[in-house]
């Protein structure tokens, strides 16, 4: 997918991260860290690794662990012109800096019609299938989906993780970053990344595997999941089109929509419960612009309504899997 | 009430002579400005009480009656460079800051009257364009952190611009206006913690004045003097007679020194008293919660008369002058536009008109302006 260089070193996920907060950091001396043991330590994943020996605590802040004052002063930095990326140790704890993201910062566009933006990235490590148990395995995203004014991303390969940051944090606009940790240090997902600038513009979904039989919208550690049920459906003669959506918010409907023109089916798969998770926006968007479109009901696979539970059975129990995602999508093909 | 048992200033005088106090600077003129200023915070809030009976208004009015003290008291201690961060009981505040440069003066740094009016009758002329209510509204041109309903909530970023500022080499320092009842949240220490950690110049300011809504303060928080939190988190906390123009402006100053020394932040508490319930919609019902007793004794250490006696003692006004315009002590029901001097009636009423014939927004305004960059 990259115009990769063919004596490139391959890349993992993490590293695409590091080096866009790093080059970010290099050209715009506007841009501040925040977050808790982002410093010496380098973060708890080490995504921000490096960062004070070049910049200095001025750039680079070591935070008392209060996510809704990281939050907040980082408003306040927005307000008098900087530029803020802030790192939740762990997606999680959002929970903690909440009215300061949906009340404080993602409504300051709107309610000063205009006068002040807030160019902030909010990042951190997401997802299950882990083991992290119930407050180190959340994909919370739909609490923001559903509180306008901030973008949410979800990239799932190095080249997207690298060019996407790179994209979120030149934006005008708050952008929630999910990083999916599982992905962090995967040695199957390495690749070369371009030596010269570049980046994933926002809002724009990514076709990962081609196919008119059936749609399967998803994204994260789930385009995986997908990406095998897709190969397994294929032994069987059927072909399924994989739609990596990158981007939530926005949401880039016409490439799903253009799909659908050509598979009529759709599957929507995510890790995130399934009350009025983000799977759900999909479908009712689906059926309400695609609806002439489609030949079987569309359906989603998202985790049971339950937090996410510690052992690997109970796990998995919750958790969409390769399987479900198979037989899913079989029935969808032969209704 | 202006005492208290521990000395609030024992920080900042640690090892040096007592500060002289930054009102002896002040000169006769200084004082009749801060007595002008008193009346103007107050005549706006009773002329907005009465606009509001009137039905003109939308929206809950939180009156500032008996409280300007405070508002006008720190705002004189500011340069024009520094922020504010003012909350519902502090309307007065948006078009008063800097007012020291001159009601007028076009280089001002602080909203204007017509500004201020639109927002409060919901027009175009409002700073935001009316899209959120009353003092919900804010300039990073004219340094005033946009305010929100989030109690305490602004509080961080008050502390985000210091830190901005001290980034870019500048020595401004930021003042929030606060609910005593306010420091209960979390992101109240949360962001003063951090303030301290850092050393940055935050003055917050404590508008004690007794009541949180429903609440009595030994129901908010267990301290004699709500500044002694400040011991918790390493900083300085005094406490001003909230009634005093003068002693709230002498220790905002203190206050604002020890910042700009590059010293960090500091509270300073100051004692109020509610006039009225907690909005107009609570009025009528305050006498369930707060005995009339307890108001009427609050009220009667009214700011603009505190002041005026000051200034008849140091014979920068007469007697005679002093029983000129009579508004100390009288409820918005009680006071007309004669208890006030002329220039402070005419300085509303421009913007009142202005507000009254400027037009609402276009009804399509309220989907715009989620996004700067729409994809
Ligand atoms: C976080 C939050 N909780 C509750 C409220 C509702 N509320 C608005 S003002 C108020 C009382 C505030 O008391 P205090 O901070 O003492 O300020 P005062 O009104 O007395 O000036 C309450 C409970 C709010 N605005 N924000
Ligand atoms: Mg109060």
């Amino acid at each position: 997918m990259a115009t990769a260089t063919e004596t490139g070193v391959k890349k993992n996920f993490l590293t695409g991260l590091k080096e866009a907060i790093a080059e970010e950091m290099e050209s715009n001396p506007n841009l501040i860290c925040m977050g808790e043991d982002i410093g010496a330590l380098g973060g708890a994943f080490g995504v921000t690794d490096g960062l004070i020996a070049r910049w200095g605590r001025e750039r680079v802040i070591d935070m008392p662990i209060s996510e809704a004052a990281i939050v907040g002063v980082a408003a306040g930095l927005c307000l008098n012109g900087k530029s803020v990326m802030v790192e939740m140790q762990f997606i999680d704890f959002i929970s903690c800096g909440f009215d300061q993201i949906v009340n404080m910062t993602a409504t300051y566009h709107y309610r000063t019609a205009g006068e002040v933006n807030m160019p902030m990235v909010i990042r951190g490590p997401a997802g299950a299938y882990g083991g992290g148990a119930l407050y180190h395995s959340q994909m919370n995203e739909a609490w923001f989906a559903n509180s306008p004014g901030i973008k949410i991303i979800v990239p799932s390969t190095p080249y997207d993780a690298k060019g996407m940051m790179k994209a979120a944090l030149r934006n005008p606009d708050p952008v929630l970053v999910y990083e999916i940790k599982d992905l962090y240090r995967r040695r199957d997902l390495e690749e070369v990344l371009p030596e010269e600038d570049y980046i994933v513009p926002l809002g724009k979904a990514s076709v990962r595997r081609e196919g008119d039989d059936l749609t399967i919208v998803t994204y994260g550690q789930n385009v995986y999941h997908c990406l095998e049920a897709a190969k397994n459906l294929e032994k069987e003669g059927y072909h399924v089109e994989v739609i990596d959506l990158r981007s939530l918010v926005p949401l880039d409907e016409a490439t799903i929509i253009e799909s659908l023109k050509k598979t009529n089916r759709l599957l929507v798969v995510n890790e995130a419960p399934m009350t009025c998770g983000f799977a759900g926006e999909v479908l009712s968007r689906m059926s309400e612009k695609a609806f002439e479109y489609l030949d079987a009901p569309p359906a989603r696979i998202t985790r049971l309504d339950t937090p996410v539970p510690w052992v690997k059975p109970l796990e998995l129990f919750v958790l969409p899997s390769v399987e479900q995602i198979t037989e899913k999508a079989l029935k969808l093909i032969k209704y | 009430m202006a005492t208290t048992k521990t000395d609030p200033d024992q920080r900042h005088n640690e090892g040096r002579e007592p500060a002289k106090l930054a009102s002896d600077l002040l000169t006769a003129d200084d004082y009749h400005e801060l007595l002008k200023q008193l009346y103007m915070a107050r005549y706006f809030d009773v002329r907005l009480i009465k606009e509001k009976k009137r039905g003109r208004l939308r929206g809950t009015l939180y009156s500032s009656h008996n409280q300007e003290g405070i508002i006008v008291g720190a705002l004189y201690g500011l340069r024009p460079t520094d922020w504010i961060s003012p909350i519902h009981r502090d309307m007065p505040a948006f078009f008063m800051k800097d007012f020291r440069s001159g009601w007028d003066n076009p280089e001002r740094v602080g909203m204007t009257i017509e500004e201020v009016c639109g927002q409060v009758w919901g027009k175009v002329t409002s700073p935001g364009r009316a899209r959120d209510n009353w003092s919900h509204i804010g300039s990073r041109a004219k340094k005033i952190i946009h305010s929100t309903s989030m109690l305490a909530g602004t509080i961080p970023a008050a502390v985000g611009v210091t830190l901005a500022d001290r980034l870019n080499g500048l020595d401004s320092v930021a003042v929030t206006f606060n609910g005593e009842g306010s420091t209960a949240q979390g992101v109240f220490h949360e962001a003063i913690n951090f303030a301290a950690v850092e050393k940055l110049p935050v003055i917050t300011i404590i508008e004690n004045n007794q009541w949180a809504y429903g609440t009595p303060t030994h129901y908010e928080y267990s301290l004699e003097d709500f500044a002694r939190r400040a011991d918790g988190f390493g900083i300085p906390g005094l406490v001003a007679d909230g009634q005093d123009v003068l002693d709230v402006y002498n220790k905002v100053c203190q206050a604002v020194e020890f910042s700009r020394a590059g010293n960090g932040p500091s509270i300073v508490e100051c004692k109020t008293f509610r006039s009225y319930g907690h909005g107009d919609h609570d009025d009528d019902r305050a006498e369930k919660y707060r005995p009339e007793e307890e108001v009427e004794e609050g009220r009667k250490r009214d700011p603009i008369a505190i002041m005026k006696k000051i200034m008849v003692e140091k014979g920068f006004l007469s007697p005679a002058e002093a029983a000129k315009f009579p508004a100390e002590g009288k409820g918005a029901s009680e006071v007309t536009d004669e208890d006030f001097p002329p220039e402070v009636v005419a300085y509303l009423n421009r913007g009142v008109e202005s507000a009254v014939n400027a037009p609402v927004p276009e009804a399509h305004e309220g989907g715009m302006w989620v996004f700067r960059e729409e994809n």
